[in-house]
């Protein structure tokens, strides 16, 4: 290495660069803590032959999108970003950055904005969830493709009944209002497309319908 | 020259779940490790060359390699050790593990210790801390646990396959049915009754076509197995040992709408195949596993099974990928009652995920454990009676299982 470079790196005081996070907002609901680890309690059984121990934990995460964030960030501006790769034209939503066929060599790929629009590959009804989504039951989740997409997304669908979806419909994509998305994946759902109307009423769909009426009951009666 | 891999025994703690479980990992290893002994009395843990750990998630137990607690606990510093974590596969993985140690020579005696406590945390806790296997920044947040993935991959199959809920609820009954006669087993330990068809189309809607008793327990569970070659199998266990034949072990991707069409399935089985209902990594690791034992024809050649129901859906799906029958005959295979104890293939005869329970990290020896029992004609001192007996069984398979089908492994036993 030449002297005049060798000089100017020792006299570099940054050597590797941070981005400026310059939009920060947090959702994070009152009252949550970080308290750390903390043994809270204990429990001892009758004969005092066995004792439970209670341990507290509680921790923020940093989830870095890195190579990712155009999707996540596009969520926020409403829309589908997807990508494409320059070799083999694959085109993915969820996102590849570097191309999957080992004949393209982890080439990286190119962002695309992707229609508002999909078909079901496969889908199901919910009638239990993690405890965070209890009271939306019943679920819909669909695996669904959006545009030339090579993989199906999974996401809710609203606006059909539980027994009412189908193989191979179409979708459109809709956002939360602007002011509610947080860039993640629940900003949008799905919701069938303009002009899609049922199917008449079937044994599959008796059958389902069986199912999911004592869901709605359920739920009702949760605090 | 390579080794020929041999199991020579093994015990798991009961399994259970709240209450009824408290042994702490430890504990648990050691009862697992001196009811291995009692079988096998010329068995010396300071035999073993190499410890592996089989442990799926730190977050139940919040230590960080709590291996390191079970091993000294054990009297085996100086020992060396490690953890295997594959998902759901994570037991499968760490068989496969201390096979390859074995067949490579370096090592002649191998010991596996698996465990998982889900119940240190509350039940829907437990769901989520599992579904943190899926992609967290994609699929976590609509999905929210693994029966909804299984649900909308059983959906589309089932539809293809012309099967219907009966058809796979009768695997659900069988499962828990045969765990009736596992003292070990959760279902025998905690819900304690035979159940029907009809009760399991009534169970609760998990998601369609998943209810409740469709589905495998959550567990508090330890398990311990030997591996080892075949002239410490000769000196130690002559007349009650099994090889390991064939062993294959295959991967999928994470998220299970990325198969549709990905390039190296296309490559190996042409297009159009996984989708997202065909276990590729099964059928893969299956065609290994034959490969090395001489497998051509597996519904004859092999007698019973073990495999990874950890939905009814799931394991009429393996019963596909592994080659037992094509989609045109699966509807009629299970009604034909194919797999159940009287039928030509029993398959999960010690109650399976559904039925022993699935505590993630040692379930995979479970259903090694189950088959060496059968193997080794140890089943009437195991089980309460011989009805969950394979009749003289001389060839088993196990089947472990991770993901939606992300990390998939399977294993040819033989009695030697």
């Amino acid at each position: 290495m030449p002297e005049a470079v060798m000089e100017k790196a020792r006299k570099k005081t940054k050597y590797a660069s941070a981005p400026n996070f310059t939009d920060k907002k947090q959702f994070r609901p009152t009252g949550v803590q970080e308290t750390g680890l903390a043994f809270v309690g204990y429990e001892v059984s009758e004969d005092r032959q066995v004792m439970n121990q209670f341990l507290h934990y509680d921790q923020l995460y940093t989830i870095r999108h890195g190579k990712n964030s155009p999707f996540f960030i596009g969520l926020l501006d409403g829309k589908i970003m997807g990508t494409r790769c320059p070799r083999c034209g694959t085109s993915w939503v969820p996102v590849r950055t570097h191309c999957w066929s080992l004949d393209c060599d982890l080439v990286e790929t190119d962002w695309v904005e992707m229609p508002l629009t999909a078909t079901v590959h496969t889908w199901t009804v919910a009638g239990w969830s993690g405890r965070s989504s209890l009271k939306r039951l019943p679920i819909i989740l669909v695996y669904a493709i959006i545009g030339e997409s090579s993989v199906a997304i999974a996401n809710e669908l609203h606006g059909v009944k539980p027994w009412d979806v189908e193989f191979g419909m179409p979708l459109k994509i809709v956002f939360k209002p602007k002011n509610d998305r947080q860039g993640v994946i629940t900003d949008f759902h799905f919701e069938p497309a303009d002009g899609w109307r049922p199917g008449p009423m079937t044994e599959e769909k008796r059958r389902i319908k069986e199912l999911v009426d004592p869901v709605y009951e359920w739920v009702k009666t949760l605090k | 020259m390579s080794e020929r891999v041999c199991i020579i025994g093994g015990a798991t703690t009961p399994f259970d779940y709240g209450a009824t479980g408290f042994e702490s990992i430890e504990g648990g290893a050691a009862d697992c490790v001196r009811e291995t002994m009692r079988d096998l009395p010329e068995f010396r843990l300071r035999d073993l060359d190499l410890m592996i750990y089989s442990h799926f998630s730190v977050h139940f137990g919040h230590q960080l390699a709590p291996e390191w607690i079970i091993h000294d606990h054990l009297g085996l510093a100086g020992l060396p050790h490690y953890r295997v974590e594959n998902g759901g596969n994570t037991g499968g993985s760490s068989l496969y593990a201390a096979a390859l140690a074995v067949m490579s020579g370096h090592h002649q005696a191998v010991g596996i210790v698996g465990w998982e406590t889900m119940d240190s945390v509350s039940q829907s806790q437990g769901s989520e801390f599992i579904a943190l296997a899926s992609d967290i920044r994609y699929e976590l947040l609509v999905g929210g646990i693994y029966p909804i993935y299984y649900a909308a991959m059983a959906n589309k199959w089932m539809k293809e396959n012309h099967v219907t809920e009966e058809d796979v609820a009768s695997i659900a009954a069988k499962n828990k049915n045969n765990a009736m006669d596992n003292p070990k087993a959760q279902w025998y330990r905690n819900d304690h009754r035979y159940i029907t068809v009809d009760d399991v189309m009534n169970s609760r809607l998990i998601a369609y076509p998943i209810k409740k008793y469709d589905c495998s327990l959550m567990t508090r569970g330890v398990a311990f197995m030997i591996v080892c070659n075949e002239a410490y199998a000769k000196k130690v266990n002559p007349d009650g040992y099994v090889t390991v034949d064939g062993m294959g072990l295959s991967s999928c991707t994470i998220r299970a709408g990325d198969r549709i069409n990905y390039p190296s399935w296309k490559e190996r089985y042409g297009p159009g195949y996984p989708d997202m209902t065909e276990f590729a990594a099964c059928r893969n690791s299956a065609e290994q596993a034959y490969k090395m034992a001489g497998i051509t024809d597996p519904l004859h050649q092999i007698d019973f099974g073990e495999i990874h129901d950890a939905f009814s859906t799931s394991e009429a799906q393996i019963y596909k990928a592994l080659g037992l029958v094509d989609g045109e005959h699966v509807a009629q295979f299970l009604r034909d009652h194919s797999t159940h104890m009287d039928g030509q293939i029993p398959m999960n005869p010690g109650g399976g995920l559904l039925g022993y329970g699935h505590p993630v990290g040692a379930t995979g020896l479970m259903s090694s454990i189950e088959c060496y029992y059968q193997l080794a004609g140890m089943i009437p001192r195991k089980h309460l009676s011989t009805k969950t007996q394979v009749p003289d069984p001389t060839c088993g398979i196990v089947n472990s299982h991770a993901g939606t089908g992300t990390s998939i492994s399977n294993f040819i036993l033989r009695r030697a």
